[in-house]
């Protein structure tokens, strides 16, 4: 079983390396081809290794191995260490099953972009990454894919580099990011400092010794990192713009996996954060502030692929909900069937934006519905998942997570209704999505720029994975419904045991609201952007706000960028000149002048050279023979 | 032990010594001072050889045929450049060859 999850963990790594290293003696779609087929391997391992745990006693499912140990500083060592236990298999199949379909999808996709082998070994580079996440057994191995995920996220969205506004994208993820990763650290710190370890095992056993502040901060500074990679407000701001790179690296990194690695974050270090109650109010929190405050801006995108991206924000959202009330279970099944339904929608805007040759605009389209039949059903299907409409797998993950809001107390109940109103939001944006793109008649754009994808080569790759992804949306989230039948649930028990045990009244309640909530949401979006039969609702206000996405990127210009531009200006005003140019020019100044000095000394006489050998010879004899005495 | 002490022989070589330096430091024909280099080698010479015969140590005489053979080896150079500066009537004052300088 260890070795199978080693083999997950690095097929990847060794695809990546192998299409870095073979360069241009590899044909471009066999860099493809070998990306895949490292994941496939991968998710066949992660297979494997569900099975070989499934024949397990439940209580049995934790196995620890140490490839080696790589720092060692007094007390404090730390290896290379995987943990196979419930949570990390389950994070493995979801991480290398869509990964796999959406690299495939990418040999359609990016046929005949100059740099494909980049493109896959980053890709490839990425699934390891993220495995290397999911699959850790140490924190500080954690840290490093945590990193490593943030890096292949730069990459990918720099991808193109002969774009500025991706690079100026890639930079604001990695910056961002980068902050997330710097609160870790901090925490990872503290941690070592009171308990000296830093693996699972060890730090779950003795976290109840630390208390008071100490634990607090730890608990802020993981949750920092968690809240940055996720997107979550306040350090959401880097999402929308990652956009930039291909559609699949959105997919991939900014949809199925990388982004929810905060939400699994939460659920891993669950004793951790059960240690600060209060962080995990903040982070719950902070989930349902992001879910109402995307949706809200997501009803005013108009670039498609910024409307899915806000959409993913609001979902991670619900997962922070549903983490931080301690509801573990629900929040990673909300994880795997989002990762489905999210995939498909971005892989289905990819056919779209293909079709139109680029164009990512929803102005431009319209009755895209009749050229792109199939298109429009699996982009249907997948927003109808989105919205929780049964019986599509957003209806069996989102539902009992609220239910599970409801059960938490007057806080929870809160958050249970600012879900709710979630739903009709996500119910709203989607089908004005999919209105705008698919319904009505065709647009004069659509009928002039579009191509219909044939039966080549590239197409069919897209296809069939959509397809699948499809597939998924519909019965993925069938293996479980609560209250009747959550072996998701159980499975992670061991691992993540869910502090909250919604009723069935509570569940059956917060069900029938969601889904009319989210039908509500639905026929708005008919009546506004299909039927026409009310204009769009005018707020010069709101609509302001939203389209400047709550002046968070102004504000912070003005709170980080201006003052530090401000202060760089005056470093090198008052700093570089004066004192640092200043002071090389005295140096060499200085130096002339001594050496004028010196050359009048050097005469051309002979005699003078003479004397002064010889009197310096003479007193220095004198000084000899007055120490001797 | 025979003959004088080793002071005689010291201060002989001292007073030979300041001879040579002198006739460095004033004389201008180069051919002078050259000799009074040589003047100065062998007031060293007296010196190592009076010491070598004080503490009965012949190293100090192996020391004193090296000055010499450097000091034979100098005055090759020396004459072979006083002679190249004659051949070419260059004036032989050491205050008039004062080119060589930064």
């Amino acid at each position: 079983m260890i070795t199978a999850a080693w083999i997950c963990l690095l097929s990847p790594l060794a695809a990546a390396l192998l299409i870095t290293l073979g360069g241009t003696r590899l044909t471009r779609r066999l860099a493809g081809y070998l990306a895949t087929l490292s994941v496939l391997v991968s998710f066949v391992a992660a297979l494997v290794t569900l099975f070989l745990l499934l024949d397990e006693p439940a209580e049995e499912r934790s196995h620890a191995s140490t490839l080696w140990t790589w720092l060692s500083a007094g007390d404090f060592e730390a290896g290379l260490s995987i943990l196979v236990d419930p949570l990390s298999v389950f994070m493995m199949l979801v991480v290398s099953g869509v990964g796999f379909l959406i690299v495939a999808y990418s040999i359609g996709y990016m046929d005949r972009s100059d740099e494909e082998r980049r493109y896959f070994a980053y890709m490839a580079l990425f699934v390891f990454s993220m495995l290397l996440l999911v699959q850790s057994g140490d924190l500080l191995i954690l840290l490093a894919g945590w990193g490593l995920v943030g890096l292949c996220s730069y990459l990918l969205i720099g991808y193109e580099q002969e774009r500025p506004a991706a690079i100026a994208a890639a930079k604001k993820a990695f910056i961002m990011n980068a902050f997330g990763d710097a609160t870790m650290a901090l925490a990872l710190f503290l941690l070592i400092q009171r308990l000296g370890t830093l693996e699972y095992g060890g730090v779950f056993a003795q976290i109840d010794t630390v208390g008071g502040w100490a634990m607090t901060l730890i608990a802020l500074g993981l949750l920092g990192g968690a809240v940055a990679k996720s997107a979550q407000i306040p350090l959401h701001t880097w999402l929308p713009d990652a956009m930039e790179g291909p559609t699949p690296v959105s997919a991939l990194i900014h949809a199925a996996t990388m982004v929810v690695a905060g939400a699994f974050l939460l659920v891993r270090l669950n004793p951790v954060f059960e240690q600060a109650p209060r962080i995990q109010d903040l982070a719950a929190g902070l989930g349902a502030i992001t879910l109402l405050v995307a949706g809200l801006i997501a009803l005013v995108q108009t670039d498609i692929k910024r409307v899915i991206a806000y959409s993913t924000m609001s979902q991670i959202g619900y997962m922070f909900l549903g983490a931080g009330l301690t509801a573990y279970g629900n929040s990673m099944f909300h994880l795997m069937t989002h990762a489905f339904f999210k995939a498909l929608l971005f892989l289905g805007a990819g056919i779209v934006i293909h079709a139109l040759v680029g164009n990512q605009e929803m102005r431009n389209m319209g009755g895209l519905g009749r050229m792109l039949p199939k298109t429009y059903t699996a982009m249907l299907i997948g927003a109808l998942a989105l919205v929780g409409i049964p019986p599509l797998a957003g209806f069996f993950s989102k539902d009992p997570l609220l239910a599970a809001a409801l059960d938490a107390g007057a806080y929870g109940q809160v958050l249970w209704a600012v879900g709710l109103a979630g739903t009709f939001l996500t119910g709203l944006y989607a089908f004005r999505m999919i209105f705008i793109v698919f319904g009505g008649e065709p647009s004069p754009f659509a009928r002039e720029h579009l191509h219909r994808p044939g039966h080549t080569m590239p197409a069919l790759w897209m296809a069939w994975t959509v397809g699948a992804l499809t597939v998924l949306s519909v019965i993925g989230g069938w293996i479980q419904f609560s209250p009747f039948w959550h072996p998701l649930t159980d499975f992670l028990d061991p691992v993540a045991a869910p502090g909250v045990e919604p009723s069935g009244l509570q569940d059956a309640v917060t069900s029938v609201l969601s889904v009319g909530l989210g039908a509500v949401g639905i026929g708005v979006a008919w009546w506004i952007y299909s039927a026409r039969r009310a204009a769009v609702p005018r707020f010069a206000f709101g609509q302001r706000v939203l389209e400047h996405r709550f002046y968070f990127d102004e504000l912070y210009d003005a709170v980080f960028y201006r003052p530090a531009a401000w202060l760089a200006a005056a470093a090198i005003r008052l700093v570089e000149g004066p004192l640092i140019a200043g002071s090389i020019q005295g140096v060499t100044e200085g130096a002339r002048l001594l050496a004028t000095r010196v050359t009048e000394a050097q005469t051309g006489l002979l005699r003078t050279y003479a004397l002064a050998l010889g009197s310096g010879a003479a007193i220095l004899t004198l000084v000899f023979l007055a120490v001797r005495a | 032990m025979k003959g004088p002490d080793v002071s005689w022989y010291l201060t002989l070589s001292a007073f030979l010594f300041a001879i040579g330096v002198l006739g460095v430091l004033l004389r201008r024909n180069p051919l002078i001072v050259l000799l009074s280099l040589e003047i100065m080698l062998n007031s060293a010479n007296l010196a190592l050889i009076g010491f070598a015969r004080h503490l009965g140590d012949t190293s100090g005489q192996v020391f004193a045929l090296a000055v010499m053979a450097v000091a034979a080896s100098e005055v090759v150079v020396g004459l072979g450049l006083i002679v190249a500066l004659n051949r070419n009537r260059i004036a032989l004052d050491v205050d008039r060859l004062n080119t060589l300088r930064g």
